[in-house]
């Protein structure tokens, strides 16, 4: 039971992932492309330590610990990146 | 798990092929962040795999540390490209 | 279920994008680029040495050769590719727009080498040649003494054999040429430092 379910968090964290990573590919801008990698790979990278924490709850401080780091670092990298590139060319977009 | 972390892979290799063929240096950058991010998930997708505290440990440190140093790096580019 | 695949196909699979990144990196031209090409590296690196085993490996690669390399070799590529040319104040103030328009041509033909463009502006000719002597520059932009009719009323005077080739080889395909290129004396060894 536990199992299958951790195998359900991880299984959807791949889906979030192929689903953030795919308009990467397309001819967009780098704010455009950078709004679905931030939300969505962060919530498919956070569903699959959720998943893994399931499968081994013995490790659960590291795995805590990856989860904030995820969650906080992600998000501010997500700022930083945005800041940078619409202060390089303001007019684009 | 041994095809879950196969699909891990593949996907791994969108944001590979992004960096490969995009000249923009932003767009690079952006698939940085991805490879990053992803790679250390990998990590600890592996450590739990095998149950190995250690690589768990280097997974966690990767993760919080090489994304402080992505932020360094986006504000270096950003001073270099705008002189 | 597949079963009958086998059990460490995912290392193979790993393992493989190594030498892919890798030879990504080699193929990058603009060293910018391949900046972040090696941070790619770097991650993956640190990945495949985690599959293997190697954990004091991988978190050294994430640390040191990601971290520390990229940020110095970014700090090495902004201080080492840059082309430092002298222009006299006077000059510049009596026709801004004028001198605009050259520094966004040499502009033009230093970043095919993904070069950049530093003007420094000196008050006399003098500190102008002994910032040359010295080797603070790499060449100077003045009004020219004896002006040709046939020329451009502006020249650049270039210390590097090296700079002086890319700059005639670029400066054709620049219309109008709004300077004309004095090679470096003879006296004067293609030097090396920047």
């Amino acid at each position: 039971m536990v199992t299958g379910l951790s195998y359900l968090c991880i299984g959807i964290g791949v889906v979030f992932w192929l689903w953030g990573t795919l308009p990467l590919l397309g001819d967009r801008s780098v704010l455009f492309k950078l709004h679905p990698l931030s939300v969505s790979d962060t919530l498919g990278s956070m569903s699959i330590v959720f998943g893994l924490l399931l499968k081994i709850p013995r490790e659960w401080p590291l795995l805590i610990l990856a989860l904030l780091s995820l969650a906080l670092w992600n998000t501010m990298l997500s700022y930083v990146m945005a800041y940078c590139v619409s202060r390089e060319d303001s007019d684009d977009h | 798990m041994n095809l879950l972390l196969i699909a891990m892979t593949l996907i791994l290799l969108i944001p590979l092929y992004e960096a490969w063929q995009d000249d923009d240096i932003w767009q690079k950058m952006l698939a940085f962040a991805s490879v990053a991010s992803k790679t250390s998930i990998m990590i600890l997708c592996i450590s739990v795999l095998r149950d190995d505290w250690m690589i768990g440990v280097v997974g966690v440190i990767i993760l919080s540390v090489g994304n402080a140093g992505f932020m360094l790096l986006a504000h270096l580019i950003k001073r270099i490209t705008l002189q | 279920m597949i079963t009958n695949l086998p059990e460490d196909l995912y290392l193979l699979v790993i393992v493989a994008l190594l030498p892919l990144s890798a030879i990504m990196l080699t193929v990058q031209v603009n060293p910018y680029n391949a900046l972040v090409i090696r941070g790619i590296l770097g991650a993956v690196a640190a990945l495949v040495y985690s599959v293997l085993g190697a954990a004091d490996v991988a978190l050294t690669e994430a640390l040191v050769g990601t971290l520390l390399a990229i940020t110095l070799y970014a700090v090495a590529v902004r201080s080492s590719l840059v082309m430092r040319v002298g222009v006299l104040t006077a000059e510049v103030e009596a026709d801004p727009e004028k001198f605009e328009a050259i520094y966004d041509q040499i502009r033009a033909m230093l970043s095919t080498r993904y070069l950049r463009l530093k003007v420094l502006s000196y008050e006399t000719r003098a500190d102008l040649d002994a910032a040359l002597t010295v080797k603070e520059l790499h060449g100077l932009c003045l009004r020219s003494p004896s002006p040709q009719p046939d020329q451009p009323p502006y020249e650049l005077t270039i210390r590097l054999r090296s700079l002086h080739d890319l700059l005639s080889t670029e400066l054709p395909h620049q219309t109008p040429p709004l300077t004309h290129l004095i090679p470096p004396s003879s006296t004067d060894t293609p030097a090396k430092s920047s």
